[in-house]
Parts: structure tokens; C-alpha cells; sequence
């Protein structure tokens, strides 16, 4: 039955839904104390979302016999060998791409929107092996700097420049 | 004013250059968006509707609706060259669309689609005219309890229709349902999940939330299995589609655009099962039945057709109601809130030069879409060949720099990624985004209206059910949730039947 992702996302739905309604929503949420009726409180709407929700997870829970997950069955236990060598290294890709992401939002202040796209284009080029390299790197240059053209001079917005090259 | 005098006063609106150039620009965006295998139209709107702040209304949401329609005809491009459906929607199109292209008939298969696209695209627009007041005239006596279960039946349609599992789909309805309480609190404006952050105190932004859900998740699935497109262009042979055709597939198109009109109209059902349903409907119907799936450009006509049709319809509930209709007029929403417009029965007694502004750019955006499509045909052999290792970083750079501008806000970018996580996730345990998009969306709305109206009835819920309208929405509630379970438990017995079968 573990096998059946049906099982496996209804137990993280309904663990999500008691982790909610007992830490989330205690906790996280401001409720004034003179609401005499329950359906005008903040709490009442998350609460009985919380309970719809491991509702459901139960109910998925309990349809995992005679289920599958289409997805996986369709794209990823393919037997297409060129499909099993490509997704070899397919989490630690993902890993270093959350890597990215991270400091993607992190280099933004230091370095400004346009060096840092510039940075994270190449980046995500290399991460899903590019056979382009040069006309990767033209991308990586002309791409941001039209969208800085666009934001920063055509609509008058706001792109943050950074600490250390700044643009006209 | 008369239904005249208003379209005389919209077309005022839309008569300049600027309007003009944003609906050509737009049909032109969308086509090449659609034709490019692994961008959606979808993804397109949103990656488009950052360029729209600096804006004007009428010209940013004929933008928008033009990167709409383009993206839907766009689709079917790759869909009869390559086999590769450009959009969802256009994957009823493969089915007669490649083998014509094995016969040698590529041109007059393109041909046939942008003619039945376009005929079903002004079809739809005309149903759109004529309806969206007529509803919008009915919604002005909804009060808050009449909203809230027409919300509620829209989100029961939204969750049936949502994929493979309807359980999958209410799960995704009501994540997005939960992810729309983060901010301060409708009424006492306490805190709700918001770790008195500053940045949450308004809520998650909705077009960082859209971007994460829709156009990361394809960036991270590249990343998983970075591949090439599968399939070769084909080249477009020398045959054109006639007139002759045209007529004989004429009734065809009109069945299948009332077809679209229809399923676009209610909230939910999307372009795919429209195309699908006037696919079988011509099929059923055609002296040609035994040349369907063979290359019967009928096929084509029928699927075409279909999936245009619904591209004005879906705008009727979004309009008339303030309910999106699908995802990507969901993503059209976004572009009227950020104008502060605030799309809905109220819209046609406060802006209708805005809305009828609207309703003669979706007409002309019918010839553009015949212009450009005309072009794009010919061109797209430049377009599909885009390598996909430049694109992606293409569009994660324009995410991030969409989502960005904004509010200037960093915090919105992380929240893009987060999302996109969250999306790849959903994408990998076939999780459907869309509910979750819908429901976020009407969330707010769905919660303020509900509390409207115990407000008024002192904590009552017989307010519910105070009349006719509120009965109504109800009974079409229950009767949605009972044929979805129905189909969803005759689907579970064919699985089990067919596993034991192969066993």
C-alpha cells in the first residue's frame, strides 16, 4: 500500500491538517476574546479548512487500493533507457537548483537584478546541460539588461543596482 | 444606454493606436508562446502581465487577452507539426492534425485550424456580448449570501474538473483555499499565519503565487530530465486549405464553437474537454467518420473549434460574475485588480465604456488573430527551434524580474520560488495546480462573503438559504458533487476492473 502515492499524499495531507488545527492555527492566528459567534471569529474559516482537509486526506488515504499515480507511471518508471540515464542525477540538479534559487534572492541586494540574472542564467544553463554554451552566455547578457531597459526606463520602475556596478 | 450606445462608447475607447498595437502585440505574443513546445498559454499571460503595470487598463487587459487567444491557436501549431501540443487544449488537434501532416498536408491543416479558430474565436466573442450584460444584469440583485454559493458551486465545478483525482483536486482547492487566509483578518484585522512579518500582513501576492505555481515548476521538471523536444517541424507541402473545404467543414466549426461557448461559460470546464466533445460530435456526425484519426481535416475543423470557443465564453462568468472562468482568465483577474478594476456585475454600471472597450478589442483581436496566425504558420519551423536550454533560463529570469516589479519587493521573489517548489511537488504527485490557482483566487471572496453575511443575519445561517437564488446555487452544488462522486467511483471501478484484468 506505501508503494501507492495515493497513501503517501493522503497522510501528508491529513498530518498537515492536525498540524494546523493543533499548532498552526492556535498559535498563528489573533482571535479577539468578545466573538460571541464562532462564524465571525478568524479562527472559524482556517479551522473548518483544516478539517475539510484531513477529510480528504482519510479519504485518499483510503483509496490508495486500486489507484496509481499517473504521472510517475507515465514519465518517470519509463522504461525508455535514454529517460533513466537523463534522470540519474535528477535530485541532486533539483538540490543545487534550490541552492540557486536561495542565493539568487540573497545576491539581489549585493549585486544588483541585472548582474545577478546575468549569474543565475548561466547557472541554470550549465544545471540542465546546455549545448549551446556560447549562445547561452549572449542570452545571459542580453536577456537581462533588455528587461532592466524595459523596467527601469519604459515603466519607470525600480530595479535594485546593488553594491558594486551600478547601470544608467 | 443601449446595448449600441455602449459599444459605440467601448469602441471609442479602443480606437487608438496604442489599444491597437497592445492587441496585435498580444495575438503576435501569444502565438509564438503557444508554438513554442513547453511554454503554456497560461505561462505566457503571466509572464506577460508584469509588462502591463505601466499601463493603461483598456490597452493592458487587450494585452493580456490577446496574448489569450494567440497562445490558444498558437498551440495547435506544434500539435499538427510535431505532435507536441503547444497548450492542453490543443491536444484533440493531433489526433487528425498529424496524420495529415504524414500525408503530406501540413499547410492545409494549419490552414483549416486558423480558420476554424478564428470563426469560432468570433463566435465565442459575439456569445460573450450578447450574454455578459444579460448575466451581469441578473447578478446586480445578488447580496452576499447569493455570492457565497454561487462561489461555492464555482469551486465544487472547479474541484470536480480539476484532473485525474477529484480527491487530488479538493486537495489542491483547499490548500489554495488555506494559502488565502495568510494576512490580516477580513473583519478584525488580527493576524492570521502571518509571524508578524510585515510582508504577509496583506497576504501572499497573487501574481508571485501564479508565476511560482505555473512557470517554475517547468523550469524544476527541465532540471529534473533536461531533454530536447521530441519530434521533427515537418515542412508545410504546397497544398493550402480551400473555400470549398471551409464550407464543407462550416457546420462542423459552428457546432463546435457552441460547443466551446457553452463549457466556456460555466466556470471550470477549460478549452481540453470542449475540443474533445466537438472532436466525437463531428466524428459522430460526419459522412467521413471511418477518415477520422486518419487525417480527416474535419477532425481538425472540429477540435479547432472547440477549443476557440471557449476563449470568449470564459470570460462571461469572469465579467458578468467576477469568477474566472478557467486558470488563464484567473491570471486575467490578476491584471484587473492591479489596475484597480474590479471585474463583476458592478463593472458594467460603473465602467461599461471599460467593458464594451473590451467586447470591440476582442472582435478586432479576431482579424489580428487571422493576420498573425496566417504569418506564424509560415514562421514556425524559427520558433520551434528555440533550444529549450535557452529558453528556461529566459523565462526564470523574466519570472524573477515579473514578480519583482510588482510591489519591488525581494520577499515576492522568494515567495515565487517557494511556490514553484510547492507546484513541482504537486506536478510530481499529479496534484492538479489549477484548483489550487481557482481557489486561491476565490478564496477571500468566497470567506468575505460568507462573513458578510452572517454579519447580517447575527451569526444565522438560515441567511443561506434566503431565496430563490441562494436555493438555486445550492441544488446545482449538490447535483455537481453528486455526479462528480458518481464519476469519480465509476472511474476507480474501471481502474480496479482493468488492474485485475492485466493480473
Amino acid at each position: 500500500m506505501l508503494k501507492n502515492s495515493y497513501f503517501i499524499s493522503g497522510l501528508v495531507t491529513l498530518l498537515l491538517s492536525l498540524l494546523l488545527l493543533f499548532v498552526a492555527i492556535p498559535f498563528g492566528i489573533t482571535s479577539p476574546s468578545n466573538i460571541s459567534k464562532i462564524v465571525l471569529s478568524p479562527v472559524f474559516w482556517p479551522q473548518v479548512l483544516s478539517i475539510l482537509l484531513g477529510i480528504t486526506g482519510v479519504a485518499l488515504m483510503l483509496s490508495a487500493n486500486g489507484e496509481h499515480d499517473d504521472y510517475v507511471n507515465n514519465n518517470i518508471d519509463d522504461d525508455d533507457e535514454h529517460l533513466k540515464v537523463s534522470t540519474a542525477g535528477g535530485f541532486k540538479r533539483l538540490f543545487l537548483m534550490g541552492i540557486l534559487m536561495g542565493a539568487y534572492i540573497v545576491a539581489i541586494p549585493k549585486l544588483g537584478l541585472v548582474w545577478t540574472s546575468m549569474i543565475a542564467f548561466v547557472a541554470l544553463s550549465v544545471l540542465i546541460k546546455s549545448s549551446y554554451p556560447r549562445t547561452a552566455i549572449i542570452a545571459a547578457v542580453i536577456i537581462p539588461l533588455v528587461l532592466y531597459l524595459f523596467f527601469a526606463h519604459v515603466a519607470g520602475m525600480s530595479i535594485p543596482q546593488g553594491e558594486f556596478l551600478r547601470l544608467p | 444606454m443601449t446595448l449600441l450606445e455602449n459599444l459605440a462608447a467601448g469602441f471609442a475607447l479602443v480606437a487608438n493606436f496604442e489599444s491597437v498595437l497592445a492587441l496585435a502585440g498580444g495575438v503576435l505574443i501569444g502565438v509564438i508562446a503557444g508554438a513554442i513546445p513547453g511554454l503554456s498559454a497560461t505561462m505566457a499571460v503571466a509572464l506577460t502581465l508584469p509588462f502591463t503595470f505601466a499601463m493603461t487598463p483598456i490597452p493592458a487587459i487587450l494585452l493580456l487577452l490577446g496574448v489569450y487567444k494567440g497562445g490558444i491557436f498558437g498551440g495547435s501549431i506544434p500539435a499538427i507539426l510535431i505532435k507536441t501540443p503547444g497548450t492542453p487544449a490543443s491536444s484533440a488537434t493531433i489526433l487528425d492534425g498529424y496524420p495529415m501532416v504524414k500525408n503530406g498536408h501540413a499547410g492545409k491543416a494549419l490552414g483549416m485550424a486558423l480558420w476554424a479558430s478564428c470563426t469560432a474565436d468570433l463566435i465565442s466573442n459575439l456569445a460573450l456580448i450578447l450574454l455578459a450584460g444579460w448575466l451581469a444584469a441578473f447578478a446586480l440583485n445578488f447580496g452576499p449570501p447569493e455570492f457565497f454559493t454561487l462561489i461555492l458551486f464555482s469551486l465544487t465545478i472547479i474541484a470536480g474538473v480539476s484532473g485525474d483525482s477529484l480527491l487530488k483536486g479538493i486537495v489542491s482547492a483547499i490548500l489554495g483555499l488555506l494559502l488565502a487566509t495568510i494576512g490580516l483578518d477580513l473583519v478584525y484585522g488580527t493576524n492570521r499565519f502571518t509571524l508578524n512579518d510585515p510582508n504577509l500582513m496583506g497576504g501572499l501576492n497573487f501574481i508571485a503565487v501564479l508565476i511560482g505555481l505555473f512557470a517554475i515548476p517547468e523550469i524544476l521538471s527541465m532540471v529534473w530530465n533536461p531533454k530536447p523536444v521530441a519530434g521533427k517541424t515537418q515542412g508545410l507541402g504546397k497544398e493550402w486549405v480551400t473555400l470549398a473545404e471551409y464550407k464543407r467543414c462550416f457546420k462542423t466549426i459552428v457546432r463546435g464553437s457552441f460547443i466551446g461557448v457553452f463549457l466556456g461559460s460555466i466556470p471550470g470546464i477549460g478549452a481540453a474537454p470542449s475540443a474533445f466533445l466537438s472532436y466525437s460530435e463531428a466524428r459522430r456526425k460526419s459522412p467521413n467518420k471511418d477518415n477520422f484519426g486518419k487525417g480527416e481535416i474535419e477532425g481538425v475543423a472540429a477540435s479547432e473549434a472547440g477549443n476557440n470557443g471557449v476563449a470568449g465564453a470564459t470570460l462571461i462568468p469572469l465579467l458578468a460574475l467576477g469568477i474566472p472562468g478557467d486558470v488563464i482568465t484567473a491570471v486575467i483577474i490578476g491584471a484587473f485588480m492591479v489596475h484597480n478594476l474590479q471585474p463583476g456585475p458592478m463593472m458594467f454600471i460603473n465602467n461599461p465604456d471599460i467593458i464594451y472597450g473590451l467586447f470591440m478589442g476582442l472582435m478586432i483581436s479576431s482579424i489580428f488573430l487571422f493576420l498573425i496566425g496566417s504569418v506564424a504558420i509560415r514562421a514556425f519551423r524559427h520558433i520551434a527551434n528555440v533550444p529549450q536550454v535557452i529558453l528556461f533560463p529566459s523565462i526564470m529570469v523574466l519570472c524573477v524580474y515579473g514578480v519583482y516589479a510588482v510591489n519591488n519587493s525581494i520577499f515576492d521573489i522568494g515567495v515565487m520560488f517557494v511556490m514553484g517548489v510547492l507546484g513541482y511537488v504537486m506536478l510530481r504527485k499529479s496534484i492538479p495546480a489549477a484548483p489550487f490557482l481557482i481557489a486561491f483566487i476565490l478564496g477571500p471572496l468566497l470567506e468575505d462573503n460568507f462573513r458578510q453575511a452572517m454579519l447580517m443575519s447575527s451569526g444565522s445561517p438560515e441567511v443561506l438559504l434566503r431565496g430563490p437564488i441562494t436555493w438555486f446555487f445550492w441544488t446545482l452544488t449538490i447535483i455537481t458533487l453528486v455526479a462528480i462522486i458518481h464519476s469519480g467511483m465509476k472511474k476507480r471501478q474501471a481502474h480496479i476492473t482493468d488492474s485485475s484484468n492485466q493480473e
